[in-house]
């Protein structure tokens, strides 16, 4: 029986080392391995010992281009053990936050690194070339978002100024004013961006995933919700562990989410966007019929859309916050340490990252464990690879290369952060 | 970001722009430079610490007629050994690439800002051979002798192009957090 091994030794366009291995024997692929050969980073470790406080800069440092997210789910599940809650303006200030981060990740995604794959450039510049004016509004977009995370988070990358109950130190309102006459304009590139995506050609190709993401009662979801899936999960955040687990394959140092029952999942945000679309602007809804999205996409290559009909309710939500915005009394709510565990759990750009902390009396770290995005949708992406995979078994080596890489840019994997990532190999 | 007027109108306006992570051996070398140069910059010459996001180098750069970068390298031979580059008669090595996808390298994004037609008309890149690059790591001797030369060689370079106005003061293109 013949066997072919197709290689990807070095993949372009993805943060992190790793590989991917394809094995296709007798006409079928016998398995798809994402080889991840990054070392651990310990961070779980690092954090034992250490005082509550200092948890937010010390987890923003796992990811440079989702370091709030980190914070975020820090700090909530800090002040769900300490049983403080933030609440006004600095619970409007952690969703600007958010935006930012959103703004700035989905725009280095959409423009710089994912819109390459489908008009058949081999990078940014190439494409620029081609679209100048589209990369031009791509930065726009990246520069709107980062004027946030500056404002906020008193640097662009791994911010400064989050801490348990609020901020250190919080903007007036004349502050927020050019960031407003700049979001009214990110508004208009991000609506511009959706259309020029959803022209771009896409593979037929779905899969029946089980979509997993935070739901709140009244908003596109960043910082808090309820978890559920659309087969019937509706947990609370602290119920994680009793439904999820993590598993060590072999072929990968890093550990592979499950849902305990029934496997794999996808979270991020064809997740979100399926399972929040009625928490939508009728803006955003009204953009995402034009552009020929239903509420329900499960074709992996259209992410790119929903990534950037996110940027655009990002820049709406942003331009939302700012024009409401009241300063509040204190940057902080009081933040108490006790003995205690607390759960976090938010929706950074890639899905939900959860956290949990034990907590001693005097507020330091007992024990942490907190779970990235990338490490929860890498089964998904395996699955993913072996089905795309199986419709090309005819193809040169070459084309399947090329899928497979932007099937796994679909979902724009953040290998750092979840110690792992990429190089693929095709054996038949 | 506004250029001071006065100087924009007589002179070369020129960006220095210094990369590199100052806690990472030899990768610091970006700053040392930029500490050898305080106080002897004209005024018509402003300066970059770049930490983090490459990109927002393309925010910046439009109103300058001259980009000189200075980064640490990896070494292909001789520890500290010094390359200008002139971007208008060879091309960067894209092997000077991004170590992340979470921003572009340095190559990329001067390519990047040729391609939109945006990039300063002159650019010259210095890049610093260096070899350690661990959390913590002292930047080597050599590495060290290296950035007080290119000191000399940018101060020089900056004469030759366009003395500029005035001696002695430093424009300071940046913002508070990109130095903390």
């Amino acid at each position: 029986m013949a066997t072919k091994t197709i290689r990807v030794d070095s993949l372009a366009r993805v943060e992190g080392e790793g590989a991917l291995s394809l094995r296709i024997s007798g006409g079928r692929v016998e398995s798809a391995e994402l080889r991840i050969v990054e070392p651990p980073r310990f961070f779980e470790a690092f954090l034992r010992g250490r005082d509550y406080r200092e948890t937010p800069d010390i987890v923003a440092r796992i990811c440079g281009i989702c370091p709030a997210a980190y914070q975020m789910s820090a700090v909530h599940a800090i002040e769900n053990a300490f049983g403080a809650r933030v609440e006004g303006p600095l619970r409007a200030l952690r969703r600007l936050l958010y935006c930012g981060e959103w703004i700035e990740s989905h725009a280095l995604h959409v423009v710089m690194l994912h819109a390459p794959d489908y008009l058949g450039f081999p990078d940014a510049v190439s494409l620029a070339h081609k679209y100048p004016d589209r990369v031009r509004d791509g930065l726009a977009l990246k520069k709107a978002g980062n004027a946030i995370m500056r404002l906020l988070g008193g640097r662009e990358v791994h911010p400064v100024n989050v801490c348990p109950g609020g901020f250190y130190r919080v903007p007036d309102r004349a502050e927020l004013v050019p960031l407003a006459r700049e979001l009214e304009e990110a508004c208009e590139l991000a609506a511009g961006l959706v259309r020029w995506v959803a022209a771009f050609p896409f593979p037929e190709f779905e899969r029946d995933y089980e979509f997993v993401a935070l739901r709140h009662p009244g908003e596109y979801p960043f910082n808090e919700g309820r978890l559920v899936s659309n087969r019937g999960l509706d947990i609370d955040i602290s119920d994680y562990e009793s439904e999820f687990e993590e598993r060590q394959v072999p072929h990968s140092t890093a550990l592979h989410s499950m849902l305990k029952r029934r496997g794999s999942y996808l979270t991020g945000p064809l997740a979100r966007y399926a399972l929040n679309f009625d928490r939508l602007p009728p803006a955003v809804q009204a953009l995402a019929e034009e552009a020929g999205l239903g509420p329900v996409c499960r074709n992996p290559f259209k992410s790119i859309v929903v990534r950037a009909l996110e940027i655009a309710f990002a820049c709406e939500e942003a331009l939302r916050i700012v024009s409401e915005y009241a300063p509040p009394n204190a940057s902080t709510v009081p933040v108490a340490p006790r003995a205690a565990t607390g759960f976090g759990c938010t929706e950074a750009p890639r899905g939900i990252c959860w956290h949990r902390y034990d907590f001693e009396a005097d507020g330091a770290i007992e024990a942490a464990r907190i779970v990235p995005p990338t490490a929860q949708n890498q089964p998904s992406i395996e699955a993913d690879l072996a089905e795309v995979a199986s419709q090309l078994l005819n193809e040169p080596d070459e084309t399947i290369r090329d899928r497979c890489e932007q099937m796994i840019r679909n979902y724009d994997p953040c290998i750092s952060c979840a110690t792992h990532f990429l190089k693929l190999s095709i054996e038949r | 970001m506004k250029y001071p007027a006065a100087a924009a109108k007589t002179s070369t306006r020129i960006l220095i722009a210094v990369f590199g992570n100052r806690d990472r051996g030899d990768d610091g070398v970006g700053v040392l430079v930029l500490k050898g140069l305080a106080g002897r910059l004209p005024e018509n010459v402003a300066v970059l610490e770049c930490r983090g996001d490459t990109f927002s180098l393309l925010n910046v750069w439009d109103d300058f007629d001259m980009l000189i970068c200075v980064d640490a390298c990896v070494a292909s031979g001789k520890l500290g050994r010094i390359h200008r580059i002139e971007s208008a008669a060879q091309v960067l090595p894209f092997d000077l690439g991004p170590a992340s996808s979470h921003t572009a390298g340095l190559a990329e994004v001067i390519a990047l800002g040729q391609a939109l037609t945006a990039a300063p008309p002159r650019i010259v890149v210095y890049a610093i051979e260096g070899v350690c690059f661990d959390v913590g790591a002292a930047p080597a001797s050599e590495v060290v002798a290296a950035a007080a030369e290119t000191v000399e060689r940018i101060v020089a370079e900056i004469a030759k192009s366009d003395p500029g106005p005035e001696m002695g003061r430093d424009v300071v293109v940046t913002s508070r957090n990109e130095h903390q």
